[in-house]
């Protein structure tokens, strides 16, 4: 009898513990707090501001590491304000051409706390921000062990190149080397073009007038780096690497980075906006220029406007490599924003609304497209499609142009996130002209084939060898997702009669064929790093093209004319003339068609009603410290969207109970 | 049997040295080390980091022979990628990550205590299970209960294991909401709460295959003529099946057992993917996803080390399940 006692005991205590199971991932003393719940499926390379270039590491690195400038939060066009920077900068033109930005520093900024600071000699564990310190971060960027992916962008200070081949050169000499970092960057002279006036002023100047370089101060490369944090975090005797441990100013500090499953960023009690509210810094306020627009779609509560950021306190990042079980745990509530998966896109979506259920459970879908632009290119020093083949080249491009029907390749491919590009330049830039349609990127199947008969292959037979023509679609992207997305317009150029093979190699093999020329048709794409045109329009000049200078322009297109333009253009405020400038260079690729422009991406996401101010951005922005959490909604419907269903575990102990009951009886009956 | 468990070794040893060379074909003659260093440093870089990044993760040496050396020198051979390959794996100096820099064995360290705790008691449970469930079926055979559990068995085992994890999160976390879909606590008062799930799935998932194995051993066992003697000396149904049947169906549960034994070291690649669990199948997912050649590289000769090693635990667990088996 004791025995079944004790299964009896045993029993209840089973159905107790079931009883207050619960799907909820987080500890619930965490119901009440702005905790801010989001996912990321892989963490980023390196967290260090000179080289982190990925979305992924700007949600940290934007939101650890403040800048001197940033972008208005609600405004577009996008907009800068000075955030560190205690105005915008004054910009003036230096007598021999050059141009010159001047920051001036609020007073008083400190880095985070952190035990660097202590471990190099600091009499505290933070220390305040002085100009030397954005020095420092400039020179890392020239600096050619640092390898950061921007060298090329910054050439454009004074001596920044001069100073990267010193650096090269001094570091030979061992004595040299073996300097701390920062006292080697002082002896080899600092970068000439990063001039330090006192402790909070600095002057950049440039070689060159170029306006758009403001947009750099704005990104986290620019942002005030701390020698300590990168002498201390060297990786040996147990220290972090500084890639992984951010040592910054900004409004959040990354207090727990684990990268296989999760990151935390706290609020930082040092942050300019936290010490000094009273200041109404614009970069720690929240905007009150709310459009209607904003207010009308519930992204914007206007009762935050004029109030001191941050909001939230912290920000919990889980690790999701999956993304079913993310997209599942957004419905329940655990992620308090995020993404559609494409398995459950007509679910959610329907037209161009959110499904009923969706609604009903105040979920709001917010669209952005991104500043980026997806396109074919041809590869303009191939014979047949090429420069060279000069007239009839271009009528072959435009021809194929005109076959490729994006949009319902956006709705077969891409659930139609996307709108199709007219040019490449995306919705919001300066000269983006909402009304222009590219008469070659419609879909004109009789056009197209005049054109081809023109270019002297007609039906697209190659009078040479009296096939079709035959082309080369070259690709390192080997998933069977993607040839089916290659096929797509393949099976568009074969309507016209070309014979166009798809060439899918390795990702190494393909970029060795890109740096032999040995290619024909790619397919690519381009996120703008900065609201200007000259940060896409650059992509088909003669400088950059691929072949001469190894630059981003794979198609090789290099046209006299429109370098002209573009030298033009790219150094211009944005006045009418800029536009017209635009106007014309736009006009020269529609007829030259080194690229077929598919789409400008655009993001879907999900929001919950109880995540406030989730305005969706484009470029990588430190947003998170206009976000708010309402936690006592978000508990309630929790709550009421997650209530375990027991009956069925109830059944099942019934039927094991069932089970089990008749062999015990029959041990027992044997033991008899 | 020291002398077979010691020739056991050697031959191991040897199958090692073969697993590493198998390795060096794989990851170095085919992944040129050029290309591994252009992945890491990007296009950009400039040759001063890329050799740099080179030296650093030991790929500037030549494949087989270094010219820099003299023929009479032993860093003609040494100062080789080859030697460099067989001296990190054997003497476990995985060096960093080729991707983000951080020691591999660090990494390894990070992720063994997740995979364990999500594969010990998947595998404690599902042998508990799978064991009870053929004994019962072994004892009911050829009746309709037997024949039902093995049409549900071979079900079972038609599904992918990719459909139980997707399918389980959806029932059980999102329908009947019992356990979070995925996620992990190292907290050990909590982590129960995140593996839950997937012990429950992996059960299912393995239990169609376990049981019919067992319950084949089991029949076969129930045939034998100490069977009939224990019965007609006055055994039971359940005595004769739990203490004679199960006693001597061990030899082939535990081939089966001990095998797995190893692996449970390695973790799971779908089930950590899937449930978020940051164990060394995640870690390994993420180096194949991640182009880190040298940490996919120590996870591939870890996972040949432990199966050497399992199948000699599994030869020597022969001797004491069953003393009538010697080895030599």
């Amino acid at each position: 009898m004791g025995a079944l006692r004790a299964q009896l005991v045993c029993g209840l205590a089973l159905i107790a513990a079931l009883a207050s199971c619960t799907n909820n991932p987080y500890p619930p003393e965490e119901q009440q707090s702005r905790v801010h719940y989001a996912a990321f499926a892989e963490a980023p390379r390196t967290l260090d501001p000179a080289v982190a270039y990925t979305t992924s590491a700007h949600v940290i690195t934007a939101n650890v590491y403040d800048t001197l400038l940033e972008y208005h939060y609600l405004k577009r066009p996008y907009e800068l304000i000075p955030a560190l920077a205690e105005a915008m900068p004054q910009s003036r033109e230096l007598l021999d051409g050059r141009m010159a930005f001047r920051f001036r520093l609020r007073e008083e900024i400190l880095f985070q706390h952190d035990p660097c600071f202590k471990a190099n000699g600091q009499a505290d564990d933070t220390r305040r921000v002085t100009a030397q310190d954005f020095a420092f971060q400039i020179a890392r960027l020239a600096d050619p062990e640092v390898n950061s992916p921007v060298l090329e962008n910054f050439s454009v200070i004074t001596g920044f190149r001069a100073f990267t081949e010193l650096l090269g050169e001094r570091r030979k000499d061992p004595e040299f080397a073996a300097l701390r970092i920062d006292r080697q960057y002082e002896a080899a002279g600092g970068v000439p073009g990063v001039v330090v006036l006192d402790d909070r002023e600095f002057e950049i100047v440039l070689d060159e007038r170029t306006p758009y370089f403001i947009y750099w101060f704005a990104m986290p490369f620019t942002t005030p780096v701390p020698w300590e944090a990168v002498v201390y975090y060297d990786g040996n005797g147990g220290r972090d690497r500084f890639a992984d441990h951010p040592v910054g100013t900004g409004p959040y500090t990354l207090s727990a980075y684990e990268k296989q499953f999760r990151y935390i960023l706290e609020k930082n009690p040092l942050w300019y906006g936290v010490r000094h509210p009273e200041w109404q810094a614009p970069g720690a306020t929240f905007p009150t220029e709310i459009s209607q627009e904003d207010i009308d779609t519930r992204r914007i509560d206007p009762v935050y406007a004029g109030r001191a950021l941050p909001f939230v306190e912290r920000i919990e990042f889980r690790r999701e490599s999956e993304s079913i079980p993310q997209f599942n745990k957004l419905l329940q509530g655990y992620y308090d924003q995020g993404g559609i998966i494409n398995e459950s896109f007509d679910a959610v979506v329907q037209g161009d609304r959110l499904s009923p259920e969706m609604a009903e459970r105040g979920i709001t879908l917010d669209r952005a497209v991104e500043p980026s632009v997806f396109y074919i290119g041809f590869n303009m020093e191939d014979p047949v499609l090429g420069h060279d083949a000069g007239e009839r080249g271009r009528k072959l491009r435009q021809a194929m142009s005109l076959v490729i029907n994006v949009e319902r390749y956006l709705d077969v491919f891409l659930n139609g996130r996307g709108v199709p590009a007219q040019s490449p330049l995306p919705p919001g830039m300066f000269g983006y002209d909402e009304v222009y349609v590219n008469p070659y990127r419609q879909v004109d199947v009789a056009r197209a084939r005049a054109l081809l008969e023109e270019a002297g292959y007609a039906r697209g037979i190659d009078p040479q060898t009296g096939a079709p023509l035959r082309l080369t679609f070259d690709t390192g992207n080997t998933s069977a997702q993607s040839r089916l997305r290659y096929q797509f317009f393949v099976s568009a150029w074969r309507g016209i009669g070309l014979d166009v093979e798809i060439a899918a190699t390795t990702y190494n093999k393909f970029q060795e064929k890109v740096r032999s020329g040995a290619y024909q048709i790619f397919q690519w794409g381009w996120i703008g790093d900065y609201p200007d045109p000259e940060n896409f329009l650059f992509l088909l000049t003669s400088a950059n093209a691929r072949s001469v200078n190894d630059g981003p322009n794979t198609a090789n297109f290099m046209d006299d004319r429109y370098d002209q333009l573009f030298a033009e253009m790219k150094n211009r405020e944005n006045d009418p003339r800029r536009l017209e400038i635009i106007g014309e260079m736009l006009a020269l690729l529609q007829e030259e068609r080194p690229w077929i422009e598919l789409f400008h991406s655009e993001d879907y996401v999900l929001r919950h009603a109880w995540l406030r101010n989730a305005k969706p951005m484009g470029l990588s922005y430190p947003v998170l410290k206009y976000r708010d959490i309402d936690p006592q909604m978000r508990a309630d419907l929790r709550a009421q969207w997650n209530k375990p269903v027991l009956w069925p575990l109830y059944a099942l102990i019934l039927f094991a109970v069932a089970a089990i009951v008749p062999a015990i009886r029959t041990l027992y009956r044997e033991r008899q | 049997m020291l002398a077979y468990i010691v020739r056991r070794l050697a031959y191991g040893v040897v199958t090692v040295l073969g697993v590493l060379l198998l390795l060096f074909v794989l990851f170095f003659a085919v992944a040129d080390p050029d290309d591994i260093a252009l992945k890491a440093v990007g296009e950009r870089a400039s040759p001063d980091v890329y050799e740099q990044w080179k030296v650093n993760h030991g790929y500037d040496k030549p494949l087989l022979m270094n010219a820099d050396h003299g023929v009479l020198e032993a860093g003609r051979y040494t100062d080789t990628l080859l030697f460099e390959h067989y001296r990190s794996m054997l003497t476990f100096d995985f060096g960093r990550s080729d991707a983000d820099d951080v020691p591999i064995s660090q990494r390894l360290r990070d992720g063994l205590v997740p995979s364990l705790s999500l594969t010990v008691p998947l595998f404690a449970i599902g042998l508990f299970v799978g064991v009870v469930f053929a004994l019962m079926v072994a004892f009911f055979r050829d009746t309709y209960v037997d024949r039902a559990v093995l049409v549900l068995c071979m079900l079972a085992m038609s599904v992918a294991t990719l459909i139980y994890i997707i399918g389980g999160q959806y029932l059980v976390g999102m329908v009947l909401r019992w356990f979070p879909i995925s996620g992990y606590d190292p907290d050990l008062s909590v982590t129960f709460r995140f593996l839950a799930l997937p012990i429950l799935i992996g059960v299912l998932a393995g239990f169609g295959g376990d049981v019919r194995l067992y319950r084949t051993v089991f029949i076969e066992e129930t045939n034998r003529d100490y069977v009939r003697t224990a019965r007609a000396k006055g055994c039971g149904d359940v005595q004769v099946m739990v203490r004679h049947v199960l006693r001597n169906a061990l030899i082939p549960i535990l081939t089966n057992v001990v095998l797995a034994i190893p692996f449970l070291f390695t973790g799971s690649l779908l089930f950590e993917s899937f449930f978020g669990i940051p164990g060394l199948g995640a870690i390994t997912v993420e180096a194949i996803n991640g182009n880190d050649f040298s940490t996919l590289r120590t996870m591939v000769y870890i996972f040949a080390l432990l199966f050497i090693l399992g199948q000699i635990l599994t030869d020597i667990s022969y001797t004491l399940a069953d003393p009538r088996v010697r080895l030599h």
